[in-house]
């Protein structure tokens, strides 16, 4: 007999194709993907066109998704039979990933709120920023590391026509994954690729060198900073986020060990290993939180949904007294 | 996709994985060693190899080793730093590549 797709890639990685590449979005939560920018009065044309990307707004429903795998992981079943199950849920017309999704995700969501905070950082520094709406696509780059090149290639391909069609010329991105696809793995599928991308903290650390503002904190609190991999590594921005961790008035940086931070930052056990081998995800979180809380700060920054999940559900875990806030929303409020 | 295609990728990995030095760095490098030789970027380079090369091992052991990799890319900074040219993080993406399109050519052959 031979064996297909689905009988050698994990289950886990061939749904999310699916959400992708069906629904155009990660979790395959159907919802309005501009819910979050409806009080922003966002214009579609603009200097720059923020991309928000589904990272951010879904990441209540992963949290609330891996919940409910882990406790089908306790009861024996596995990944593959909770797929089935909600499959045979959809060709019966109810979508139950959106509902137990909706129902068990948690009100405090702190996730979304980057978003926001994004959006009033750049607009407290004078950028003059758009977003597309419903009409921004999921840059797809999971399926990308997930090994479908062809799939990636071909959704690649008709984002980029979704781009020009708006006019599209600057984008800044906020989740490091798909700023990093945007940046440097579209232009290795789509010829002519011409759409200058840049990740927000280059843009804010240029724009706060240019105006001279100081962000100031109300309270001292003692700080260090996870480098997601996909920033430091794929993006290779480590001395920004620092610079602009520094320049924030009434914070006390301190940084794990040289070997674990900066280029050589351990993993947080993210990037799709949640959905594919949970148990490893989480010890891999653990050994990360414990690198970080032997530094003894109180705040953990990040700058990335999965390591901002990750660290935020293990720091429970641990009992530890740790908050663990985006990079951004700090920033944001420093400089009320 | 045709087979001459999968053949280029084959070759393509297989000499990725001639220019390691086998200095093993990459394996204290990797968030997911935890002691066994093949949760590490080494151990998943050598699989991949013998399998390609003398089809040592099976799809589905390759696939759980292969998807095991977070793809934080640290193994290949410090490869990077050794100056080889092996690019073992890029190498893992290549085989998952690998192991789908072969999956997909199956699929359109028919059983």
């Amino acid at each position: 007999m031979s064996r297909s797709v689905k009988d050698v890639i994990p289950v886990g990685h061939i749904y999310i194709r699916d959400n992708v590449l069906d629904k155009d979005t990660l979790t395959g939560v159907s919802e309005s993907k501009a819910l979050w920018a409806k009080d922003l009065n966002l214009a579609k044309k603009a200097e720059y066109t923020f991309f928000a990307a589904c990272g951010y707004q879904h990441m209540k429903y992963v949290e609330a998704m891996m919940g409910a795998l882990r406790s089908a992981r306790k009861m024996g079943m596995g990944m593959g039979k909770v797929v089935g199950v909600s499959k045979l849920f959809s060709k019966l017309g109810l979508d139950i990933t959106t509902i137990t999704a909706k129902i068990t995700a948690s009100k405090d969501d702190p996730y979304t709120p980057v978003l926001i905070s994004a959006i009033s950082l750049l607009r407290k520094l004078g950028v003059d920023v758009g977003y597309l709406h419903e009409e921004e696509p999921c840059c797809g780059s999971p399926i990308y590391y997930a090994g479908f090149e062809d799939d990636y290639a071909e959704h690649a391909t008709k984002n980029y026509e979704i781009f020009k069609s708006f006019g599209v010329k600057r984008l800044i991105g906020l989740v490091p994954a798909c700023t990093a696809a945007l940046k440097n793995v579209y232009p290795r599928y789509i010829k002519g690729y011409d759409l200058e991308v840049q990740h927000l903290l280059e843009l804010v650390g240029k724009k706060l060198k240019e105006t001279g503002i100081r962000p100031k904190l109300k309270e001292k609190v003692t700080v260090t900073y996870h480098d997601p991999c996909q920033l430091s590594r794929y993006l290779e921005l480590t001395h920004e986020p620092r610079e602009i961790i520094r320049s924030i008035e009434g914070m006390e940086f301190v940084e794990p060990d040289p070997e674990q931070c900066g280029k050589w930052s351990t993993c947080c056990g993210g990037g799709g290993l949640e959905a594919t081998h949970p148990e490893l995800s989480e010890r891999i979180a653990v050994r990360r939180a414990e690198e970080l809380l032997e530094t003894g700060a109180s705040v953990i920054l990040s700058n990335c949904p999965a390591c901002d999940l990750q660290l935020t559900r293990v720091t429970k875990k641990l009992g530890a007294s740790v908050k663990v806030i985006d990079l951004v929303r700090l920033l944001d409020e420093a400089l009320e | 996709m045709s087979s001459s295609q999968l053949e280029e990728l084959e070759k393509e990995i297989t000499d990725n994985v001639q220019r390691c030095w086998k200095c093993r760095m990459c394996v204290a490098m990797c968030p997911t060693y935890e002691g066994w030789f093949t949760q590490s970027t080494a151990g998943r380079l050598m699989a991949i190899n013998l399998y390609i090369k003398h089809g040592l091992g099976s799809e589905e052991e390759l696939s759980n080793m292969l998807y095991a990799c977070t793809t934080c890319r640290r193994c290949q900074e410090r490869c990077r730093m050794l100056s080889t040219d092996c690019r073992p993080a890029d190498t893992i993406l290549k085989a998952r590549q690998y192991l789908v399109k072969k999956a997909e050519l199956r699929e359109a052959k028919g059983p």
